[in-house]
């Protein structure tokens, strides 16, 4: 059964198209078949966070609007030959696309790809809407800062009332530095507000940037914690039952256990 | 990329690297030509080239886009085989 998952977070900017990149490039590393889908349209990204942008031809509109193949489409990740993307287009804007050409187009998808990705569009209009349609599930990407936990909540809201079941929820660009000196939200601080399961938590990571600046992505990086915490959400996903590390900036790697807390990576068991 | 980092074979730098893939990405979204448009054009050129000089190498050439202060460019390079001259 494949499974379609899109993420999305309400505000811009807080790491949806590099959680997409790196989520979707630790499932191929893990031997299953990937599609990542850029429903951002006319605001294509995912491709260069892949370093994938000089190779489309044919992009997501094209598709709808037949005048390509969805397999002409698709362009092979550099690694993974398992690892698909399906570009948006660059030079449209979002009505090319309605909800019922995104549920056909992820039907099509699920026959060939154990796992689609949809990165979505930051908002919370026709775009986002567009992306979720699709979807079994939705991963809900936040920082631990006050305007993108609030675009979270409202974002949980509307995945709740469109019926796409309970999101999960990634805190990304966490500095355990700052959270520990009492300059930053903790991770309690955001699941109490936002009171929805946690599948992982992502460092602050410098390797983020020069990664992405060469096109590739922190998971293929083994010195970057960043990469090494969407493995593990990637794992997560997978459906395996492991807690959650906090990979501590100061220390390397800092077990913090979440389960001697009685916190659980809820939703996993599923 | 310095002297001395050529010298000792180190990596260009990412922050460079994504300078120049930005640069390119930005041309091409605002020249809007695909990658099919471009064969083509490659395609066209060779042919009207090749009416005056029958030496052009067609599969050679290179056309790219760049990224310039005021204006950009297309910039096509159109190699020419030699062949031996007759006496």
């Amino acid at each position: 059964m494949s499974r379609v998952i899109t993420i999305t977070s309400g505000k811009g900017g807080v790491g949806k198209t590099t959680s997409t990149a790196n989520l979707g490039t630790a499932l191929a590393l893990q031997g299953l078949k990937v599609a990542v889908v850029d429903a951002d349209i006319g605001l294509r990204n995912l491709d260069v966070v892949l370093g994938l942008e000089n190779r489309i031809v044919y992009d997501l509109v094209d598709v709808v609007e037949g005048r390509c193949r969805l397999r002409q489409a698709l362009i092979k990740d550099k690694h993974f030959p398992d690892l698909c993307l399906l570009p948006a287009a660059q030079t449209r804007d979002k009505d090319a696309v309605t909800a019922d050409d995104m549920i056909a187009l992820t039907n099509q998808l699920r026959a060939e790809f154990d796992y689609v990705l949809i990165d979505s569009p930051a908002g919370i209009e026709a775009g986002f809407r567009n992306a979720i349609a699709g979807a079994d599930e939705v991963l809900i990407v936040t920082t631990p800062e006050v305007a993108a936990v609030r675009d979270a909540d409202r974002i949980i809201g509307l995945v709740e009332a469109f019926e796409k079941g309970h999101p999960r929820l990634i805190i990304n660009r966490l500095k355990p530095r700052m959270v520990s000196r009492g300059e930053m939200m903790s991770i309690d601080d955001v699941l109490q507000i936002l009171a929805i399961d946690l599948i992982g938590v992502v460092p602050d990571d410098e390797l983020i940037v020069t990664s992405t600046n060469r096109g590739e992505v922190a998971v293929l990086d083994r010195n970057s914690r960043a990469g090494r915490a969407f493995a593990e959400i990637a794992r997560r996903l997978a459906g395996e039952d492991i807690p959650i590390t906090v990979f501590d900036d100061s220390s390397g790697l800092l077990n913090r256990i979440f389960g001697a807390f009685g916190i659980r990576p809820r939703g996993s068991e599923r | 990329m310095s002297f001395l980092d050529a010298l000792f074979g180190k990596r260009e730098r990412s922050s460079d690297v994504a300078r120049e893939r930005l640069l390119t990405v930005l041309v091409h979204d605002r020249v809007k030509l695909t990658p099919d448009m471009m064969e083509q054009l490659k395609a066209d050129l060779s042919a009207v080239i090749a009416r005056y000089v029958p030496s052009v190498d067609a599969g050679a050439i290179e056309v790219t886009l760049l990224r310039g202060e005021a204006v950009d460019h297309l910039k096509a390079d159109i190699p020419l085989r030699r062949t031996p001259q007759k006496l």
